[in-house]
């Protein structure tokens, strides 16, 4: 896992602007380690399942795909440069929790849809819909 | 007939195996971690390309898919000589994958034609892993001879390797069976002309010139080098010590 550095160093090499803000942070990874995502099917969202080193994108992708894709199910993956993701900081959790009563917002059954809409892989309830 | 479609597919399988087990020697030594475990996977799947060749020649026989795999003594063995050689250095490897990934994408498509269920779909389904194993092996080719240092090594492992890589082409007498049974689509010349026309772009793009010389040959007709029955001992030596287990 790559840890965080706080107010990171950009990576000016590529050009990216150095985040300003306290709570925004780059991921402290050298050059050459490629964050990757794998999608399992083909509605899924794309999830990142850890790195790879490789001095271009097509090298990332080859190895990526030999070394994350060869078990599990996956019909596409994303390769991006570990250090130009912007992330919120750790000590910035506390934007993510309600202060009030959000239940209302929760949507349960939107998930629902999401899966039926998925082609129903999970039928059975999980614990997120409860 | 039945023996030379036979003869065919030994010699896919037995260069499935040698390959197989030479990549599988890169395991835990590779240059870095990633391309590591992706020539080891490209080796499993050479090697289970392998067993279900053996598995089509073996038919009922109890584990003889096993048995021609490791029960035969060198000799039997059909391997172009080029994939019994050691591996030398990465770039050696890289080389022979890109020159074998060339000719068995090839065979395969041509297998795919032979009329003959289910080793025509057998090969059509196996050419989607071989393309993955030639992707890999052109990029790593372009970067190890994206430097002055580097394309000097590579030049050398190539200069090595294409004679004996024209061997994949020897011919025998079952070719010539084949051929006149309309099990083989294309003459042995042709398959070397359409290879050649798909592996020299690649080298020739990387600042690399292909050698001329004689074809090293030998393997179709069992004759190998000393590196197979060495390679062959090791790889046998589970197998050997246990002929009826099974697995």
């Amino acid at each position: 896992m790559i840890p965080l550095a706080r107010g990171g160093a950009a990576p000016a090499a590529r050009g990216g602007a150095a985040p300003t803000a306290s709570w925004i942070r780059t991921l402290e990874a050298p050059e050459g380690v490629w964050a990757v995502f794998l999608q399992a099917r083909r509605r899924d969202a794309h999830v990142y399942v850890g790195d790879v080193h490789a001095p271009d994108a097509e090298m990332a992708l080859l190895l990526a795909k030999e070394n994350y894709a060869r078990r599990d199910p996956c019909v596409s993956l994303w390769v991006v440069p570990a250090r130009e993701i912007r992330a919120t900081a750790g000590d910035a959790a506390e934007m993510f929790e309600p202060a009030t009563d959000k239940s209302y917002r929760f949507g349960g059954s939107y998930r629902q849809q999401q899966r039926v809409y998925r082609g129903g892989y999970h039928t059975a309830p999980t614990e997120d819909d409860r | 007939m039945r023996a030379a479609f036979r003869e065919s597919l030994l010699r896919v399988a037995d260069d499935e195996l040698t390959i197989g087990h030479r990549h599988s020697e890169w395991t835990g030594v590779g240059p870095d971690i990633e391309s590591d475990v992706a020539m080891s996977s490209i080796a499993q799947e050479e090697l289970g390309h392998a067993r279900l060749f053996y598995e089509q020649i073996a038919g009922d026989e109890p584990s003889g898919a096993d048995r021609l795999a490791f029960g035969r003594p060198p000799a039997e063995f059909r391997n172009a000589v080029l994939l019994e050689q050691p591996n030398q250095g990465w770039e050696f490897s890289i080389v022979r994958l890109v020159l074998y990934e060339a000719f068995e994408g090839l065979r395969l498509s041509l297998l795919a034609r032979c009329g003959r269920e289910p080793i025509a779909s057998l090969a059509a389904t196996l050419g989607r892993e071989e393309r993955y194993h030639g992707l890999f092996a052109d990029a790593w080719l372009e970067r190890l001879a994206g430097h002055a240092d580097g394309r000097a090594r590579v030049q050398a492992a190539l200069d090595a390797a294409w004679p004996y890589a024209l061997g994949f082409f020897e011919t025998t007498d079952a070719d010539r069976a084949l051929l006149a049974g309309g099990l083989l689509p294309e003459p042995a010349d042709n398959q070397r002309e359409a290879w050649e026309a798909a592996v020299r772009p690649i080298f020739e793009r990387c600042g690399l010139t292909v050698p001329a010389g004689p074809p090293k040959q030998g393997g179709r007709r069992g004759e190998h080098t000393p590196d197979l029955a060495q390679m062959h001992l090791e790889m046998t030596e589970v197998w050997r010590s246990d002929p009826e287990a099974r697995w």
